[in-house]
């Protein structure tokens, strides 16, 4: 058996002032597109940003491509993340071909401007969003599911081996939701890309996702998406 | 205009104008964009509280200013990553405690002191040619460090999460921000005083803010309005016999005004409002496009 990319053991996460989630112990092979669901305040985004080394565990081991979490400075460059969409401040003075090639500034390394073939790969990943039309647009001037899209080409252009996704498809037409969809789908056949999706609608990533999670601050229940469906835990998860 | 560039003096304020109005004006980008302009003004009265501690003991105005200000935005940053207070609270703290330190220096002292309120309303006009060296080295460097972490500076105003997550050490990097916001500041000081020198952080960067949308644009725009206003208000004062800093910080405001009035956001806004209602018509037209 391959030795997992991402790996939980007994791990706890929290805030100064509650749990985000307790031990989790879980382990995610290299290629799996996983989907995690819950409901707001499950822990869901806290468990990808302590993947990325944001958020030290109180307890527990976290290891990514075989490496503590500790040291997560050393394979951040290697993890796409696109957070939530309210992160992103809609005024901010910067064109789409700008905040494509920040994917690239880890890479590119201080004092370095970034060269043609960072531009290459930047333009690459907004095709592969279909986005290549509104590369000098304003990036305030975009919809809300233009805006997702190009936040998923910046993290594509980092040439990740791993994509953390914060919720895609919140605040987006339906029409949007299933294009951010099936593009992420096509890139995970085609890139071979690990994947670890975050909604809290489970209805949309079941056709997509190798397996689901179910996460209220405890790991209730971790498998292929058909069995998943008849598990007893998912209405308690889901709408309690 | 000739008699303007006859006295030595003159061309020290002059020169000593268009290196804080750049300086100040491309810092306040940053400082804009990240919603620290607060942060800005109590740098401004932490420095002038260690410039008054300095006339009471007899020290150097400039590295007490310094040592202040640099107290101070260090503990904003920590405070504010603690999370236990907003950044505008611990500010809004460190920002009274320094103006009450600033009274206490003025109350101790045992006479009057006019270099003093040199400083709270600026002197450009007194700027030495040991001012203008320091002036210019601290210029210098604050634009070369924001040319070289220019890229890493652009996605932390962007998200700094993003950065973190990208592998940048978006730590350091928004403390070096915060230090070079308290050295172009403190350096600024004597020139523009410490009630004027916020405004030539931030209405250069908002009046630019209104003109485009990138940042390497705003930028530029930002310095030629800092740098054009510093010279014509130096001028304006020189011939109308008006304090300084005042006509400087009225063209800046004028040119703000000015910027938003004419602002190409706005037909943006009409055009993609515009394109909108196309593309909505479209769809009733052909409902299955």
């Amino acid at each position: 058996m391959n030795k997992p990319i991402i790996e939980f053991q007994g791990v706890t996460v929290g805030y100064s002032n509650r749990l985000a989630f307790y031990d989790i112990t879980l382990k995610i092979e290299k290629g799996e597109y996983i989907g995690i669901i819950g409901p707001n305040g499950s822990g869901k985004s806290t468990m990808l940003k302590t993947i990325l080394g944001l958020i030290k565990p109180i307890e527990g081991r976290i290891s990514v491509f075989g490496m503590d979490t500790n040291g997560a400075c050393k394979f951040r460059s290697r993890i796409g993340y696109l957070p939530q969409k309210e992160a992103i401040d809609p005024r901010f003075p910067i064109l789409v071909k700008e905040v494509v090639l920040m994917g690239r500034y880890s890479s590119i390394g201080f004092f370095n401007s970034p060269s043609k073939k960072d531009k290459d790969i930047a333009f690459k990943a907004l095709s592969q969003v279909d986005m290549e039309d509104f590369v000098d647009e304003a990036m305030g001037h975009l919809s809300g599911g233009q805006q997702q899209r190009v936040l998923i080409a910046r993290a594509l252009a980092q040439e990740p081996d791993i994509l953390l996704m914060d919720e895609p498809t919140a605040g987006v037409d339906v029409e949007t939701q299933e294009k951010i969809l099936d593009i992420t789908c096509k890139i995970h056949k085609d890139e071979g890309l690990t994947i670890l999706m975050v909604t809290h609608d489970i209805n949309q990533i079941f056709p997509y996702v190798n397996r689901v999670a179910y996460l209220n601050t405890k790991l209730y229940a971790i498998g292929e998406p058909k069995e998943a469906l008849n598990w007893p835990p998912l209405a308690r998860v889901l709408y309690r | 205009m000739l008699e303007f560039f006859s006295y030595d003096f003159m061309l020290r304020s002059l020169l000593a104008s268009i290196l804080i109005g750049a300086t100040c004006s491309i810092v306040g980008v940053f400082v804009v964009l990240q919603g620290l302009s607060f942060i800005g003004a109590g740098i401004a009265h932490a420095a002038f509280a260690g410039v008054a501690l300095a006339f009471l003991i007899g020290s150097n105005p400039f590295i007490l200013a310094i040592i202040f200000s640099l107290i101070m935005v260090w503990l904003s940053g920590v405070l504010s990553e603690k999370g236990s207070l907003n950044l505008d609270a611990t500010i809004g703290i460190l920002f009274s405690l320094t103006m009450a330190l600033a009274v206490l220096f003025i109350g101790l002292m045992k006479q009057y002191n006019a270099d003093l309120y040199g400083y709270l309303f600026g002197s450009i006009l007194s700027i030495s040619k040991g001012d203008l060296k320091v002036i210019s080295l601290i210029s210098f460097s604050v634009l070369l460090l924001v040319r070289l972490f220019f890229k890493e500076f652009h996605l932390l105003a962007f998200d700094r999460e993003m950065a973190e997550a990208s592998g940048l050490p978006a730590r350091k990097l928004f403390f070096l921000l915060l230090t070079l916001m308290a050295v172009t500041i403190v350096m600024s000081l004597k020139a523009t005083g410490e009630l004027l020198v916020i405004a030539l952080i931030v209405i250069p960067a908002s009046s630019a803010y209104q003109l485009t949308h990138s940042m390497g644009k705003m930028m530029l725009i930002s310095a030629a309005f800092g740098v054009s206003a510093s010279i014509l208000g130096l001028i304006a004062s020189f011939y109308l016999d008006i304090p300084s800093g005042s006509s400087i910080v009225i063209l800046l405001s004028l040119a703000f005004a000015l910027s938003v009035v004419f602002s190409p956001k706005k037909k943006c806004s009409a055009r993609i409002y515009q394109r909108f209602n196309e593309e909505a018509s479209k769809k009733e037209v052909n409902p299955n496009e």
